[in-house]
């Protein structure tokens, strides 16, 4: 989904509606688990800082208006509950703010935020594709990628359809409203 | 590798991290909407010690709490929360856990308050100012 939309979820779900800081909860917990995983984080310390950050994000609904900052304060608001709850397991004294060797970063990439905003958009422009698309391109992009013969067993396709419709659908994709507002050619 | 190589391949990376990510965690997401307050405007929470510095006793902790004309010294030790309104008058005031519970405390003439026990884990305070509008502290870990 667009900006757009998430600007209107966004004041729904200050106006009480669940649906859609549901919708907001899918759309950004991808990245909000990455920035934990950064810091080298167990699952279940993640998942300690990630209630606390949804808890933050909560508390602001109000207030935040604009959804090309969410991102970046989410990406911020994680690192911050990242080092405090490092911190409250450090048994080092701690000299400054940010103390190098419980730091493993000294800043937020801005290129590896950029890369996280570009798999939000890529994930949402993909969940509108049509049904067809999604499946052939999830074989395709499988890791190991599947072998054509087995993706026009699956879908019932005729292998030299494969690539053109391959083609078709990744054109849809850089179609998507989405996908304009990235930066850089796709 | 072409464009179409490029961005497929990009496709699969995004929909593989967003796969890693476990049901807990976005249930946890869905979840915390259950704690939105309407109308009840959100205090600044400043650390005074907790994250600079030595700490000379590990296990005191405190902060300020502050929304308009309000602000509110808070100390937590192992087995007490106590504080004082510093500015402003605090009429009353409210102790809530992530279990739901919540507590009350009497704030005597000076401005002074205390929660015995203290918070058990992640827990925010409900300040009502005299006269005013009730306010939230922030979630927060003790």
């Amino acid at each position: 989904m667009p900006s757009r939309a998430v600007a209107e979820d966004l004041g729904r779900a200050a106006d009480g509606d669940q649906a859609a800081w549901d919708r907001l909860v899918d759309r950004f917990a991808p990245l909000i688990w990455a920035v934990c995983r950064r810091h080298r984080l167990s699952d279940a310390d993640c998942e300690d800082v990630g209630s606390t950050v949804w808890l933050r994000l909560v508390e602001r609904l109000g207030t935040i208006r604009e959804p090309a900052a969410l991102p970046g304060w989410l990406a911020t608001t994680t690192r911050h509950e990242c080092l405090q709850l490092m911190r409250a397991r450090s048994r080092q004294v701690l000299t400054g703010e940010d103390d190098g060797a419980a730091d493993p970063e000294a800043v937020t990439p801005e290129e590896w935020l950029l890369e996280q905003e570009r798999g939000i958009l890529l994930r949402s422009a993909f969940e509108d594709l049509g049904e067809r698309c999604r499946r052939l391109l999830a074989l395709l992009f499988a890791d190991p990628p599947t072998p054509y013969a087995e993706v026009s067993a699956t879908l019932g396709m005729p292998v030299g359809a494969i690539g053109p419709t391959r083609r078709r659908c990744l054109a849809a994709l850089r179609e998507h409203p989405s996908l304009s507002e990235l930066a850089g050619s796709v | 590798m072409n464009d179409d190589d490029r961005l497929l391949a990009e496709l699969g990376e995004a929909v593989r991290a967003a796969g890693a990510v476990p049901e807990g965690f976005r249930r946890a997401g869905r979840a915390a909407f259950a704690w939105r307050t309407v109308d009840a405007e959100l205090a600044e929470l400043v650390e005074s010690d907790a994250s600079t510095g030595v700490r000379a006793a590990p296990a005191r902790r405190t902060f300020r709490l502050a929304a308009g004309p309000l602000t509110v010294e808070v100390e937590l030790s192992p087995d007490a929360l106590a504080g004082q309104a510093v500015e402003g008058r605090l009429a009353g005031i409210e102790l809530e856990e992530q279990d739901g519970t919540a507590r009350a405390a009497a704030v005597d003439e000076l401005g002074w308050f205390l929660f015995v026990p203290g918070p058990a884990g992640r827990f925010r305070l409900r300040l009502r100012p005299a006269g005013g509008a009730v306010v939230v502290s922030p979630w927060t870990r003790p």
